[in-house]
C-alpha cells in the first residue's frame, strides 16, 4: 500500500517537471515570432499612438501637442481625398478579382481542362512577381501620351488617348488594374483548394436529380464555399486599405490628388513633410477605419450564414 | 535531444534578429558593388587609431557618381582602411539615412548629402561631427566660398560636410534637330542666337514650325532653369514662402510655352523622359549641370556626336551637387575625414569630372590648362570644363530652406496638371499655393 503511494507520487512529481518542460521549449518554439513582433510591430503601434500626440520632425525635440494632429488631419481635404480614393481603388481593385477569381478556379477545378498544372502555375506567377516590377512595367503602359500601349489599344478601337497618369479615373484604373493582375492568381488559388473540399457526393446527387450547371453553382459551389470568400474578402480588405507601392511607384514623389492613398498620404506626411505627428494621427485613424470596416465585414458575414 | 534542439532554437531566433538588424544597414538591396570581405574585417577593430589594425568605413553615395574607381585607390594606397561603398536612390538613400539617425543605429561611417537635403540634417547636427574640428578649417580654402557656406551652420562654427561637385547649369542641345529647324548648330553661335529667354521663345516657335518638334520635353527643366538663375528661390532667410515674387514669373514663361505647345510633357526622371533623350524628339535641356551629362550618355548610348552644350541664356545657376559628411555614429571619425578630404581634394575632383561628369567645387582647378582642354566626343567635341567653369564662377548662394522639396514638388504638380491636362496656369498655382501653406503649417 505504502509502496504504491510513492511510486505515485514520484510519477505525479516527474510529470510535472516534464510539463514545464514541455512548457518551456514550446514557448520558445513560439518565441522567434513573438520577439519579433514585438520588436516590429507592437513597440512601432505603440510608439505611433505616442506620436499621434505630439508633434515632432524626426531628430529634434517632441512637443506635446494635444489633439492639434487629428484636428489638422480630419481637416485636410488631402486626407478625405486620399481616403476616396482608398475606397474607389478597392472597390475597382477587390470586386473584379474576387468574382473573376471564383471563375477561373472553377474553370481549372473543370475535368474539361487539359494542362492543369501549368495553368495553375501560370496564373499564380503574378503574385510572386515584384511589386515595384510590376508597378513599373503597368506605369510605361499606363503612359499619359499617344504612344503607351493602353492608349494605343483605345486608338483601335476608336477612342481618345486617356492621360492616364493625372485625370480622376485614369490613375485609380491604372493602380486598380495592377493590383487586380497581381492578387486574382493568388485568389484563384485559394478558391480552387476551397473547390477541391467540396464532397463530389454532392455534385452526384444533384446530377441525380436532374440539376443544372448553373444550380450546381448556386446551391452547391457558392454556400460550400462561403467561409473561403470570407477569408478572400477579408484579406483583400486590409490589403486594399493599406495599398501604398503601386500609387508610389505609379504616380512617383508628386503624390498627386488622383492618386494617393491614406498610406501614401501619411508617408507623405512622415518622410518628405518631417511631420512625424501628423502622420501618426493619420495612422491611428486608419486604424480606426481599418476596425470599422472589418466589423461591418464581419456582421455581413455572419448575417449571410443565417 | 531535448538540449541540442533548444540550442539550435535559440541560435535560430539570435540569428534572425541579427539578419534584421543588419538589414537595416544597407541603403538599397540592389547595390551591386557590396564588399563581402569587409564584412568580417571589421572583428579586431580597435577604437584607437594609427594602431595598423583594418578600419572599416561604410560609405553611403547616390547618383552616378564613379567613386568606386577612387576608393579601389585609396585603399590601395591605405592598406588598413576598407572601404565599402553602397548606392542607392537619391530620395532613398536620404530617407534611410534619417530614419538610422532618428533610431540612434545603422547611419554609415560616411554619407553622401545632397544639396537640398543638407538643411534638413544641418537641424540636427548634434548627429554628424563637426568637421572644424577635424580640420576642415585648413582646407575650406580649396572650396568655392557659396558652396562651402551651404553646409555650414550661421554662424560658421559648425561644418557638417565637405563638398564634392557642384551643378552650374548649361544648355545641352541636339545638333540634329537644331540644323533640321534651320538653327546654328555652332554651339557660339547658338549662344549667341538664343541669349535671352525672349529669344529662347522665339527659337521654340523656329522648332516648332520647322520640325514639328519642342524646344524641350519636360516644362520642370525650363522652370527650374529659370529659378536657378534667382538668388532666393522658394524661401527668404526668414524661411518665409516668397515664392509670388521670385518664381511666378518662371512659372507664367514655363505654362507660356506648355499652353502655345512649344514644351512636350514628359517628366523628370520617367522611361519616357528617358527614352526621349535617346530619340532626340526635342531640341535643347535647359539648365543642364554637369552631372546631367552621365545621365545623357547612360539613357542616349548611340547618340554620340548628336549632341553639343552651349551656355544658357541670361546666365548660369546652381543645380544640384552634394556634400560628404560624417554622421555622429561613426567609430572612426579621423579615418572618415582623411578619406573625405582626400576625395574632395582638387585632383580627385578632377578626377571625378573625368569618370563621371561630376564638376569640381574646388576654383584651383578652373585654371588648370589641362582641366580646361577637356572636351567630350559625346557632346561634339565641346569643351565641356571650359562650358561649365564659366557657368560655375556666375553662380551665387541660394538659401534653400528645409521644406524646399515640399514646394518643389507641389509647383511641379501644377507644371503637370497644366502640360498634361490642359488645366489653367492661375488656377493650378493658387492650389499650389493653398497645399504647399497646408503642409509648411504642420512643421
Amino acid at each position: 500500500m505504502a509502496q504504491t503511494e510513492t511510486t505515485l507520487t514520484t510519477k505525479k512529481k516527474s510529470s510535472l517537471s516534464e510539463k514545464t518542460k514541455e512548457a518551456i521549449s514550446a514557448y520558445i518554439y513560439i518565441s522567434p515570432f513573438f520577439i519579433l513582433f514585438g520588436i516590429f510591430g507592437l513597440f512601432p503601434i505603440l510608439f505611433s499612438f505616442y506620436l499621434g500626440f505630439q508633434k515632432w520632425n524626426g531628430l529634434g525635440e517632441m512637443e506635446y501637442v494635444g489633439l492639434q494632429n487629428f484636428e489638422w488631419i480630419l481637416t485636410d481635404q488631402i486626407f478625405w481625398t486620399s481616403l476616396s480614393n482608398t475606397l474607389i481603388m478597392w472597390v475597382l481593385g477587390t470586386i473584379p478579382q474576387l468574382i473573376i477569381g471564383i471563375i477561373l478556379a472553377y474553370a481549372l477545378n473543370s475535368a474539361l481542362i487539359k494542362m492543369k498544372s501549368l495553368f495553375r502555375v501560370a496564373i499564380f506567377m503574378p503574385y510572386v512577381t515584384s511589386t515595384v516590377a510590376v508597378a513599373i512595367v503597368f506605369g510605361i503602359m499606363f503612359n499619359n501620351q499617344d504612344f503607351g500601349l493602353f492608349n494605343v489599344i483605345l486608338g483601335w478601337l476608336g477612342f481618345d488617348p486617356v492621360s492616364w497618369g493625372t485625370s480622376w479615373w485614369g490613375v485609380k484604373i491604372a493602380i486598380s488594374t495592377m493590383v487586380f493582375w497581381r492578387w486574382v492568381g493568388y485568389n484563384t488559388i485559394i478558391y480552387l483548394a476551397g473547390l477541391q473540399a467540396i464532397p463530389n457526393e454532392l455534385y452526384e446527387a444533384a446530377q441525380i436529380d436532374g440539376a443544372t450547371i448553373r444550380q450546381k453553382i448556386q446551391y452547391i459551389t457558392i454556400p460550400m464555399l462561403r467561409p473561403i470568400i470570407i477569408l478572400t474578402v477579408f484579406t483583400s480588405t486590409i490589403g486594399a486599405l493599406q495599398l501604398f507601392t503601386e500609387p508610389l511607384i505609379y504616380i512617383g514623389r508628386s503624390f498627386r490628388e488622383e492618386g494617393i492613398t491614406v498610406v501614401l498620404y501619411l508617408y507623405r506626411e512622415a518622410f518628405t513633410n518631417l511631420s512625424f505627428g501628423p502622420a501618426s494621427a493619420a495612422a491611428i485613424i486608419l486604424f480606426i477605419i481599418i476596425i470599422i470596416i472589418s466589423s461591418i465585414n464581419v456582421f455581413i458575414a455572419n448575417r449571410i450564414g443565417r | 535531444m531535448k538540449k541540442w534542439l533548444m540550442t539550435i532554437l535559440l541560435s535560430l531566433v539570435v540569428f534572425s534578429l541579427a539578419a534584421c538588424s543588419d538589414d537595416s544597414d544597407s541603403t538599397s538591396g540592389d547595390s551591386g558593388e557590396e564588399d563581402s570581405t569587409s564584412e568580417n574585417s571589421g572583428n579586431e577593430e580597435e577604437t584607437s587609431s594609427d594602431s595598423g589594425e583594418t578600419v572599416a568605413l561604410d560609405f553611403w553615395i547616390f547618383g552616378s557618381t564613379g567613386y568606386q574607381e577612387l576608393v579601389d585607390e585609396y585603399m590601395e594606397e591605405n592598406p588598413n582602411v576598407e572601404i565599402t561603398i553602397n548606392e542607392g536612390e537619391m530620395n532613398d538613400m536620404h530617407n534611410n539615412l534619417f530614419t538610422s539617425i532618428s533610431a540612434g543605429s545603422g547611419a554609415p561611417d560616411i554619407a553622401q548629402i545632397e544639396i537640398s537635403q543638407v538643411e534638413k540634417f544641418l537641424e540636427a547636427s548634434d548627429q554628424f561631427y563637426n568637421l572644424n574640428d577635424y580640420g576642415a578649417n585648413d582646407v575650406s580654402g580649396n572650396f568655392l566660398d557659396w558652396k562651402w557656406a551651404q553646409a555650414q551652420n550661421v554662424d560658421g562654427s559648425f561644418q557638417i560636410g565637405l563638398p564634392t561637385d557642384i551643378g552650374p547649369t548649361t544648355m545641352f542641345y541636339r545638333t540634329d534637330v537644331m540644323e533640321e529647324a534651320g538653327l546654328p548648330t555652332d554651339r557660339e553661335e547658338l549662344a549667341a542666337e538664343i541669349d535671352t529667354w525672349d529669344a529662347y521663345y522665339e527659337a521654340a516657335k523656329t522648332v516648332k514650325a520647322e520640325t514639328g518638334k519642342f524646344i524641350a520635353d519636360t516644362p520642370k527643366l525650363v522652370f527650374n532653369a529659370l529659378r536657378d538663375q534667382q538668388e532666393q528661390q522658394y524661401f527668404n532667410k526668414d524661411n518665409e514662402l516668397i515664392i509670388e515674387e521670385t518664381v511666378k514669373e518662371a512659372y507664367d514663361y514655363t505654362t507660356k510655352m506648355i499652353q502655345e505647345g512649344l514644351v512636350g510633357q514628359n517628366e523628370l526622371w520617367t522611361p519616357e523622359w528617358g527614352t526621349a533623350m535617346a530619340e532626340g524628339t526635342y531640341a535643347t535641356l535647359p539648365g543642364a549641370p554637369g552631372w546631367m551629362v552621365a545621365n545623357v550618355k547612360g539613357n542616349a548610348p548611340d547618340a554620340s556626336g548628336l549632341w553639343d552644350i552651349a551656355s544658357i541664356p541670361e546666365g548660369a545657376g546652381n543645380w544640384g551637387g552634394s556634400f560628404l559628411t560624417i554622421p555622429a555614429e561613426s567609430e572612426y571619425p579621423q579615418e572618415a575625414f582623411d578619406f573625405i578630404s582626400w576625395l574632395t581634394a582638387p585632383e580627385q575632383q578632377l578626377r571625378s569630372f573625368e569618370i563621371a561628369g561630376l564638376f569640381p567645387s574646388t576654383p584651383d582647378v578652373y585654371e588648370n590648362e589641362e582641366f580646361l582642354a577637356t572636351t567630350d566626343e559625346y557632346f561634339s567635341g565641346a569643351p565641356t570644363a571650359q562650358i561649365f567653369a564659366e557657368a560655375a564662377q556666375a553662380v551665387e548662394t541660394v538659401h534653400m530652406g528645409v521644406n524646399y522639396a515640399v514646394v518643389d514638388t507641389e509647383l511641379s504638380t501644377a507644371l503637370t496638371n497644366v502640360a498634361v491636362d490642359g488645366a489653367d496656369p492661375q488656377d493650378e498655382w493658387d492650389a499650389a499655393v493653398e497645399r504647399i501653406n497646408s503642409q509648411l503649417e504642420r512643421q
